[in-house]
């Protein structure tokens, strides 16, 4: 199940266009510009390079993996909650598109790029600032928790909701990785869904990349078959949450 | 080299070109001239009209400028500022701490991006005057004419009122062997240069009486210099001489200061400062002292006002803040203490006193943080109201209905080695009357303690992010 989650939307103009799933090809995500591009699909695997299983994800627990490209990454969430189904989102330009909702036998698997969608903080092997806040925590930039949080600036977002903004200087929503969860309960990247910050870190990062990536050109590899998958904690040296 | 007036308007426009050249009266023979001094009143240099017209090129300015362009990109938006380069006064104390890394072209930027990016114009002039009832903004190279206008000026200091008896001379002189170093720039680099320059001895901060940019500036600076003076083995004593004992981030700088520094660093409340002498390189202040009590019975301690004298290897004289003098032109109303902050139009960017003008930054009378990142959050709350009104609707401030949680985050560096950092959230809202902030200082759950690395690494992280916001 849960081979679309998502569906395209038309512009500016307001009129939703629902493309119906069995219609969607490689073919058309490819020409879709800007709020839907597939890419490499991609398994999701662990550090022993055994495949990761839905149904085993501990919930409420960030976990890391870098996709679309090597050095892009991406938080994946078990969530406590259902997600909302068909969420219309904005992107900062005014084009929408819909987030269909969570992936898996429960609906509330989900993944979103790592890379604000304000300024580009982003989990490194050295710190994070971006991630999802658990429900007993506290944070300083939302009454509630149960949201991704970006640190830098404080800006958050709805993981239930697509990556909504939901306070803070950021103006759009995070990109979501488009999953599916295969009938033998393997998941799989095939995707990003919304306004993605890719070409602008590409340009900010470059002595980032020389540290952890071999070098810029390395830095854009796309992941191609799997791409390893650990939690935050074994992704990054320090978790800085306000 | 000289800049005509089409140059003047081209400058980065992408976008609509208004009449530069065919409203000019009167100066067209005078191109082979000094500009400014050409015009006379009676020949109107007028370089043509823009729609918004943003006085200020800094945080709060190209924050108004690049939103309205987003917003709308056929709003004509000019931006009026007299440097051509920009220098960042938020981060700036890592520099002359000497931050692994943090040197000057972390906090230089040129406008040229932005400017091409989001197609606004930019005028390197100085304003001279603001004529609202024609609508018109005065600059050294002409004038500007406007529909919308939006005051992003900054600060000025105030050495006249500070300091009554001193003459002109005396402020310039003292300007230049005591930098203030509140207004990014020459200052930071002569500051740097003294304190490159200077042997054993103590650094002097004062503290700015009234309101001030960046409340938590000299105490930061404290601690960056007082690390700077460990790294190169100069021996001495950073001191604050303090007019109130009020201190931003207080309880966190004051577990900074013991903690990492000692006796090495000094605060000393009630301390006003009163005179120097450069030459002697000594500041008098007026100390509010207390008195043995005699009487065990009375509650009240008993202060006397006495004169002190300490001597300096490098002072850093923070001068008292007013608002730029672009707001005394611009002639709108002000708040009645010497800072001068420009009266809102209730929940709102607009002046109170014209539907046409506007203000952001350190100018805004709101009870909101004069931090990089307030700026940034009232350029954008600005820019909706203006693009609403100029298509005839208004936009209501979300904080008006909602607190904004985290409205204003500001970071202070005040360790290296290893670098820590402390901070303030302010969550924003509205009272009634004017827009308020309300501050958290918190502490790392797993130390107990308000400094941190993780909070150093994040300092740098809103560095980066911030002024990316602004010019890339």
């Amino acid at each position: 199940m849960d081979r679309r989650n998502f569906l395209k939307v038309a512009g500016t103009t307001g009129m939703l266009i629902a493309v119906s799933p069995s219609t969607i090809g490689t073919k058309l995500y490819a020409n879709d510009g800007r709020l839907y591009t597939a890419y490499e699909r991609v398994q999701l695997i662990d550090a022993d390079g055994n495949p990761i299983k839905a149904s085993a994800l501990k919930k409420e627990t960030n976990y890391v993996f870098n996709y679309p490209y090597r050095s892009t990454p991406a938080l994946l969430l078990n969530l406590e909650d259902a997600t909302q189904k068909n969420v219309t989102l904005k992107s900062e330009d005014g084009q929408e598109y819909i987030w269909k909702g969570g992936a898996g036998a429960e609906g509330k698997i989900v993944a979103y790029s790592a890379i604000c969608s304000h300024q580009l903080a982003h989990p490194t092997p050295d710190d994070s600032f971006l991630q999802y806040v658990q429900k007993d925590k506290k944070t300083m930039s939302y009454e509630t928790s149960g949201v991704i949080v970006c640190s830098s600036h404080l800006s958050a977002f709805d993981a239930k909701k697509g990556a909504a903004r939901l306070s803070g200087p950021a103006a759009e929503p995070l990109a979501s990785i488009v999953l599916e969860v295969a009938a033998d309960d393997t998941i799989w990247a095939v995707g990003v869904l919304g306004p993605d910050k890719f070409h602008d870190y590409f340009t900010a990062f470059k002595p980032e990349f020389k540290m952890y990536y071999d070098g810029k050109r390395a830095a854009k590899k796309l992941v191609k078959i799997s791409a390893p998958t650990v939690t935050l904690n074994e992704y990054t040296k320090e978790i800085i949450q306000y | 080299m000289k800049m005509n007036r089409r140059d003047a308007m081209k400058l980065g426009a992408t976008s609509v070109l208004v009449a530069a050249a065919t409203t000019v009266s009167g100066c067209a023979g005078s191109e082979a001239k000094p500009e400014a001094k050409t015009c006379k009143s009676a020949k109107r240099n007028v370089l043509g009209k823009r729609q918004v017209v943003v006085i200020g090129g800094g945080f709060g300015g190209l924050t108004v400028a690049s939103e309205l362009k987003k917003e709308n990109k056929d709003i004509d938006v000019l931006v009026i500022e007299k440097n051509e380069t920009f220098m960042s006064c938020p981060g700036s104390n890592t520099y002359l701490g000497k931050l692994n890394g943090m040197t000057l072209d972390k906090f230089m930027f040129d406008y040229a991006k932005p400017v091409e990016k989001y197609g606004y114009s930019m005028l390197h002039a100085e304003v001279i005057d603001i004529d609202r009832e024609a609508k018109e903004v005065h600059t050294a190279l002409g004038i500007i004419e406007y529909e919308t206008l939006v005051l992003s000026p900054g600060i000025a200091y105030d050495y006249e009122t500070q300091f009554p008896t001193w003459d002109k001379n005396k402020i310039e002189h003292v300007s230049r062997v005591a930098p203030g170093a509140l207004i990014a720039g020459g200052e930071h680099l002569a500051l740097d240069r003294l304190l490159a320059d200077m042997d054993d001895g103590n650094v002097i901060i004062t503290i700015p009486a009234g309101k001030f940019r960046c409340p938590p500036a000299p105490f930061e600076r404290a601690c960056m210099i007082a690390s700077y003076m460990k790294k190169e083995d100069i021996r001495g004593k950073v001191i604050m001489l303090n007019p109130t004992d009020n201190i931003a981030k207080g309880a966190a700088f004051k577990e900074a200061w013991g903690e990492l520094y000692g006796d090495m660093i000094e605060h000393i409340d009630f301390a006003t400062i009163k005179d120097v002498d450069t030459n002697a390189k000594t500041v008098t202040y007026m100390y509010k002292e207390a008195q043995p009590v005699e009487d065990k019975e009375m509650d009240e301690p008993v202060f006397k006002m006495v004169e002190k004298k300490i001597s300096y290897a490098v002072l850093n004289l923070i001068p008292n803040n007013k608002a730029n003098p672009v707001i005394t032109m611009a002639d709108v109303e002000v708040t009645s203490d010497n800072f001068h902050k420009v009266v809102m139009n209730g929940c709102s960017f607009q002046t109170k006193t014209d539907a046409n003008v506007f203000a952001v930054g350190d100018v805004v009378a709101h009870a909101i943080p004069p931090s990089g990142q307030t700026a940034n959050w009232a350029g954008k709350q600005c820019a909706k109201e203006i693009a609403a009104q100029l298509s005839g609707k208004r936009y209501i401030l979300p904080v008006e209905k909602t607190t904004v949680a985290a409205g204003n985050v500001c970071y202070s560096m005040v360790g290296d080695k290893p670098e820590e950092g402390i901070l303030v959230t302010h969550d924003f809202s509205w009272n009634g009357t004017i827009i308020t902030g309300k501050g958290n200082v918190p502490k790392d759950a797993a130390t107990g303690k308000f400094r941190s690395t993780g909070t150093a690494k994040a300092l740098r992280d809103w560095y980066r992010g911030i002024t990316s916001d602004l010019f890339s």
